[in-house]
Formats: structure tokens, sequence, C-alpha cells
């Protein structure tokens, strides 16, 4: 067994390049959203956004059939709904806005559910659940990109105010008024990425590959730009081995590369120096002054 | 005069006379077979309509109450019907029950591993004139009056499908001989596949609601590589964009739908034995030609 | 200018006041001591002077758009990892904005606040390494960066050591020196009778205001301890205009 079994699979098949490209792409993208997601307490909100997403990519899947463009719509319509609506109840009631959240995507879920059956069986909905990322089509990779694009140079816009709103919101408020804005445009971005990660994940996976590289980092460093870069370095070797398992073990292709970030989640948690294991049996040292 | 009553009332139930006889058929093909075979004198209830998976088909209570009225039943046979056993016990139904296939020589073919008997024997159409003996045989023994009439259909009806023969081994000799062959899902061609010398692959490495993976995938481009397939049969499987992306890859063409347990809903192209035939010759060889 | 008017200001949540019926104005450049038993509204007032609140009753009118403001150092999240330069570095918003990035000038500014403070050397410390004094006085440094016209400082002391309380009220005194408006809610009673010159005594209802002589005098005090904490859910709705001035604040429950 020679070297080039790390990468002969993906020069002889043209789908497996297309998947690893597509999936890599998303990797990048996603990381950093998730490492905010995580430093704002907002964890689960990955989880129920993608649930948020349902009816809309469902409606475009009703009219139109697996083609992206009106899913992707679809999909990025509803969720910017429900994140607006959740952020419009919290500040409008006492409510907190984890609780409208939750209420608003759990409401988009049943309304997605309930319109998929209405015309699909249960195989089209698992369509809709769960994209293959064997399956990206040039439209899908140029979304991709498009959605990658989009991410990068709009966290780069609301970078201060989401560190600020992260580190001292209150303080925030009393000195400008880009709070809110960058808060919305934030999801905006998590619904983004959610949408893209959909067509090769599906919407459940995709949140995995959003959460799962991004926390893993977190054992080994501390600081915000750190959590990110080891992110996405976490996110590309998960969709690289979990297509090489893909492959080689014959197992599915989204659960594998989202399998694999949780192997390196669970390798970190016991491995790293901010693990569970190591924090606690290092000895401490300290400098004389 | 009481033997005058029990004559009219002879004469009355009698089928020859008025009302047609009512029979049913456990599906599609079939029933369209018997509705040829018996014209206006035969009223046909089809249980598994158009376009429905006989396989997995659940009767309903419709489907009993119409087999409790019937006078004649026709099934496939050959285990086609899997359900028929006890759905007939349930419906009460005494009547005579036709095996259409009575008579053809069965193949077996392998599926998930186990031998069974194919039951598609109507996708050879020698094996359709058989079945065509079989309906007229049962509708004559059943309403001798109208034999006369049944008979002349039956004759029609078979020169018809000895006319479609001729024009499937015509159109399948246009084909090379070493490019008769197609990938599909369908496990129903293989009497077709033995009448006619065409290779009906299954696919290797994907199924119909497993999620793919990477090794599945490549295991069937490396199939169709291997074998020189030019075309590629697999609808209501899997993600469209998954069988795009294998045929972008490889060159191949995705063929359009087969009917193979089924006919399609009228006006669709194969609303009838016949029309079936044809709409599938008429996608398979130029699939096989590459065209 | 920096100064503030309250007209009949009542502040609070859900229908209950925690402030009410206060006016007055804070004149530009004084130095006020905002002081008053636990629950008293003090820190309402400062939310509700900066904005984070909305008045259930009168008006706020303040001419100067631009404040600083110390919070209670609980609401800042210490687990995420920043350091105390880029804690500090928060008081160059209004300067820099939404975009601009920082220059090596604004390193020299944040370097030279946190001396002031007694920081030195404390720029690359991560903030939860901080006590709860070193807290304080970063951000104090913050409010120094901000370089406004009017500072608004939250509970400044609080686990600050007395040494350390020295050395911020000289930075106060200073700010006030330089013309800045100053309103610290403070517990302290003799460190505001020793250096604060204005006092707002507060107890939900405004006891007195004024010099600080004036205001800190045993009566008032007694008067101030003697407020109800607690709010009272039978209260009666309180009818704007239901009664004629004058009137002493004592006969009627709000």
């Amino acid at each position: 067994m020679s070297l080039d079994v790390l990468w002969a699979p993906f020069v002889e098949f043209a789908f497996l390049r297309r998947a690893l490209v597509g999936a890599v792409i998303l990797a990048l993208s996603a990381a950093p959203v998730g490492a905010f997601l995580m430093f704002r307490r907002m964890s689960l909100a990955g989880d129920a956004m993608s649930h948020a997403i349902l009816p809309g990519a469902a409606v475009g899947f009703l009219l139109s059939g697996l083609a992206i463009l009106p899913m992707t719509l679809g999909g990025f319509v509803a969720g910017l709904a429900v994140a607006l609506l959740a952020g419009a109840v919290s500040r409008l009631t006492a409510q907190r806005e984890d609780t409208s959240l939750a209420a608003f995507y759990l409401i988009s879920l049943a309304l997605g559910v309930l319109l998929v059956s209405l015309k699909g069986s249960n195989v089209d909905l698992m369509h809709v659940l769960f994209g293959t990322v064997l399956a990206l089509n040039d439209d899908a990779l140029i979304l991709i990109g498009l959605v990658a694009s989009i991410s990068f140079v709009g966290l780069a816009l609301i970078w201060r105010p989401l560190y600020a709103e992260c580190l001292d919101p209150i303080f925030l408020r009393s000195v400008s008024r880009s709070g809110p804005v960058a808060h919305f445009i934030f999801l905006g971005l998590v619904v983004l990425n959610l949408v893209g990660g959909f067509q090769a994940l599906g919407t459940l996976l995709a949140v995995g590959l959003m959460m799962l590289p991004a926390a893993a980092a977190r054992f080994w460093v501390r600081r915000l730009e750190a959590v990110i870069g080891l992110g996405m370095a976490f996110g590309v070797l998960s969709a690289y081995l979990g297509l090489m398992a893909s492959y080689y073990l014959g197992a599915a292709s989204g659960p594998a590369i989202i399998l694999v970030a949780g192997i390196i989640y669970v390798l970190s948690l016991i491995g790293a120096p901010r693990g569970a294991i190591l924090s606690r049996v290092l000895p401490a040292r300290h400098r004389v002054a | 005069m009481h033997w005058l009553a029990l004559l009219i009332s002879l004469l009355l139930s009698s089928p020859a006379i008025g009302a047609p006889i009512q029979a049913v058929a456990s599906f599609s093909i079939l029933g369209d077979m018997v509705k040829a075979i018996g014209g206006d004198r035969v009223e046909v209830t089809t249980i598994v309509g158009a376009n429905a998976d006989t396989h997995v088909y659940e009767p309903k209570p419709s489907d009993a109450a119409a087999v409790a009225r019937a006078q004649i039943f026709f099934v496939n046979g050959l285990g086609f019907e899997g359900w028929m056993d006890r759905f007939v016990q349930a419906t009460g139904y005494r009547g005579p029950l036709v095996i259409a296939s009575q008579g053809v020589t069965p193949r077996d073919f392998v599926d998930d591993g186990v031998t069974v008997t194919d039951p598609h024997a109507w996708q050879s159409l020698s094996n359709g004139l058989i079945y065509v003996r079989n309906i007229r045989t049962a509708l004559c023994r059943i309403a001798p009056s109208s034999c006369g009439a049944f008979t002349a259909s039956a004759q029609d009806y078979s020169e018809q499908i000895l006319a479609l023969d001729v024009e499937v081994r015509a159109a399948v000799a246009t084909v090379p001989p070493a490019e008769r062959k197609v990938i599909t899902t369908h496990d129903a061609f293989g009497y077709f596949g033995a009448a006619y010398g065409v290779s009906f692959l299954a696919p290797e490495g994907i199924s119909t609601d497993a999620e793919p993976s990477a090794a599945g995938v490549a295991r069937l481009i490396e199939q169709i590589r291997s074998t020189g397939v030019k075309a590629l049969f697999i609808e209501n499987m899997t993600d469209p964009r998954l069988i795009e992306q294998i045929a972008n890859e490889t060159g191949i063409t995705v063929g359009g739908e087969l009917y193979a347990d089924a006919l399609s809903f009228p006006g669709r192209g194969a609303g009838s034995y016949l029309e079936m035939f044809r709409h599938n010759i008429g996608l398979l060889v130029p699939a096989m030609k590459g065209d | 200018m920096s100064g503030i008017v309250l007209d009949d200001l009542t502040l609070g949540y859900g229908g209950h006041p925690a402030v009410h019926h206060l006016s007055g104005s804070f004149a530009p450049g004084s130095m006020t001591a905002v002081i008053g038993p636990n629950g008293s509204g003090k820190s309402t007032l400062l939310k509700g002077l900066i904005g984070a609140l909305k008045p259930l009753g009168g008006t706020i009118s303040r001419d100067d758009r631009a404040l600083a403001y110390l919070p209670q150092s609980a609401e800042i999240d210490r687990a995420f990892p920043a350091t105390v330069s880029e804690l500090c570095g928060l008081g160059l918003w209004r300067k820099r904005g939404v975009f601009s990035a920082f220059g090596p000038t604004d390193r020299v500014l944040i370097e030279t606040a946190l001396a002031r403070v007694g920081l030195e050397g404390f720029a690359r410390r991560p903030i939860d390494t901080l006590s709860g004094g070193q807290m304080q006085r970063a951000l104090f440094a913050r409010v120094l960066i901000e370089d406004a016209p009017l500072v608004l400082l939250d509970e400044p002391f609080a686990a600050v050591d007395e040494r350390t309380v020295g050395d911020l009220v000289a930075l106060i005194e200073a700010w006030r020196a330089e013309g800045r408006t100053v309103i610290a809610v403070l517990h302290d009673t003799e460190l505001v009778r020793e250096r604060f010159p204005q006092t707002l005594l507060l107890a939900r209802e405004p006891v007195a205001w004024g010099a600080t002589a004036e205001v800190l005098t045993p009566a008032n005090l007694s008067r101030a301890r003697a407020m109800p904490e607690a709010w009272d859910e039978r209260a009666p709705w309180h009818e704007p205009h239901a009664h004629e001035p004058p009137h002493r604040h004592e006969e009627h429950v709000h």
C-alpha cells in the first residue's frame, strides 16, 4: 500500500473531486460562523435554524423539484423570516430570544413537514433533509462558492459589533445602534451557511460541520481568531477523512464527514490541553513573578 | 308454472344475455388483456391500478367488495401477488380463480441472495400468447354462448402480439450484439432479456433508499466503464442529481421511464400491454445504441 | 454643554416605578454622587440616563449625545477570550466606528490610559485573570479612553481596595477639572461627604438634591432609610395631575 491511497480516489473519480471541493469550501465558510455562535452562547441556535429552513426548502421542492435555486431561495427566506420574527418578538416583548426562536422554528418545522407530506413521499422528505455531497453539480458548487464569499465579506463587515456584543453588549448599546443590525446580519449568515450546507449534507448535518470543528478547537486554543483558524482546519480534515471513509469503508458520505468531525471533538476532549483530562493531570507550572 | 320462472331466472342469470360478465383482474396489465379479449361482454375491475406496485400492494375494502361481486377473478400467479391467498380467503370468493401464467415455463432469479421464481412472465410476448389462451379458455367456460366472440377477439389480439414480437426483434437487431445491455434497477425484465437477447444488469453500489457512499458510487461507475453499458434506467431512487453526476462522469445517457410491472396512466404512452412494449423498446433501443 | 435636565421622571419595570417623580438637573461640569439605600433606584436612574430604559413618565433632556458609561462589571462576559487592551479598546468605538482599524496611536492611547489607572503592563492580560479591583480599574481606563463630556459611573468602587479608591477619585476630580459632567452611584456616605460636591439622595423618590452638606443631613438620611424597599402589588394606579401642589410624598403610596 503506497502513499497514493491518500489521493488516488480523488484523482480517479470526478465526483469525489467535486465532493471534496464542495465540502472543503463549506467547512471554511461555516467554521467562523460556528465559532461566533459558540462565543455568543447560541450553539443550539444553529440546529434550530436548520429546522427553520425546512418549509422554505420544501416549498421550493414542491414547486420545482430538486432544483437548486428555488430550494435555496425558499430556505433562505424561511430562515430569515424566523430570525426576524424571533428577534422582533424578543425586542418588543419581555420574551427572550432563545424562547421566541424555539417557538418560531418549531412552527416552521411543522409547516415544512406538512407541506412535504402533501405531495412527496417519505423518500422525498429525506432528500430535502439529507442532500448528498456526492451529487454536487455545477450549480451546487457555484452556490457553495457564493455562500462562502458572502459569508467571509459579511463577517468582516460586522466583525467589530459582533465582537463587542460577545464581550460587553451593554457597552455596545451605549455607544452604537449597530448591535441589533449586526445581530440580524449574523443570523442571516448562519442561515446562508446552512442553506449552502444542506445541498451537500442536508439540513441536519450542515449544522454539524458548523459547530463540531469550532467546539473541538476550543479545547486547544483560547483566542477567537485561533478558534476560527483551527476550526477551519478541523473542518477541512473532516471533509477529507470523511470522504476517504466513504470510499474505503463504504460509509454513507454525509454522516461519515460529520462523524469524523465528532471523533476529532472527542479526541480533543480527551487529549487537548484544555480538554477534560490533561487540564487535570498535567502539573501546573508557574513563573517566579 | 315454476318451471317457467326457473327457466327465466336461469336465462337472466346467464352471462350470455344482456349483463356483462363481472371480471376482476389483479393488476393493470392483466386487466388490459382481459378487456382486449372480452370486449363489451366483460366488465373489468382492476385491483392494482396504473403505476402502482403489485409486490407491496395492500388491498382495500373496496377491492374485497369488487371480488365478492365478481364472477371470475384473474391473477398472474408465479408468486406475483404475495397477498393473494389471504385476500381471496377474506373475501369469501368461491368463483373461478384463473392463473393467467398457467403453462408458462418459469425462470428463476436471485433476489437479495435468495433464489425465487421470476413472476414477470408477460415481458416475453410469446408468454403473452399463453396468457391470451388462458384468458380465452376461462371466459368461454364461464360464458359458453359468447365463446365465439371471445375466440375471435383472442385471435385478433394474438395476431397483434405476434406482429409486435417481430417488431421488437427487428428493433433489437439494429443494436450491435455487444451493446445489447442496459443497467436498470427494475428486476422485471428477466423474461424480456431471455427472449430478445438483451442484458439487464443490476446497478452495483447504490440502492433506492439508503444514502449512497463514495465506495458505492465508485463501484457503479466502474461497472459502467467495464461493461461498456451506454444507458442507465434508474428512476424513483436516490437522488436524481446523483444519477446526473454519474452520467456526467461516465458519458452515459440516463434513460426515461420504463414500465415493467404496471401500465402507465392513460395518455402517458404505456396505457396498454402493447403500448407498454412499444414504449419500452422506443426507449431501450436508442439508449443501447448510445443516441 | 453636557448637562442633563429631568422633568417629573418616572422609571421602572413592569408598571412598578423604581424611580418616581424625579425633577431637577445635573449642571454641566458638576460632580454628583447618587446615593441611597438598596433598591432605591440608583442603577435604574443611570440606565434611564444612558437611554437603555424608556421612562414610564416624565422626560430626560440631555444636551450632548456622547457619554461614557461604566456599568456594574458583572455584565461583562469574563469567559470571552479578550485581553485588557481589547476590553479598553472598545472605548475607541466612537472615534473609530465599525470599520477602521486600530493604529499605533491607538495602542499608545490605551497604554497611557492603563498607566493612569495603575495597570501598566496589563495590556496583554486575559480579562478572566483580573481581580475585581483590577477589572474596575480597567473599566476606568476605558472611560478615560472614551474621552466623553458626560461620565456616568455605576458603583465604580465595588470590590476595590481603599488605596485604589483614592486614586480613582483623584481621576474623577481631574475629569471635573477638565469640564466634564460626572454622575456616580455610590454606597460610601463618608466618601461622598469628603470628595463629592453635589449629591442626589434617592429613595425611589428624591429625598434631597443639591450641595452635599445640605443633602446628607441626619433628617434626610433617616427619611431615606424609612423608604419601603418592596413594591406594593396592591397599590392603586397613579393618576396624572390627580393631586394639587404642594403635597408631601409620604401621604400617598405609589
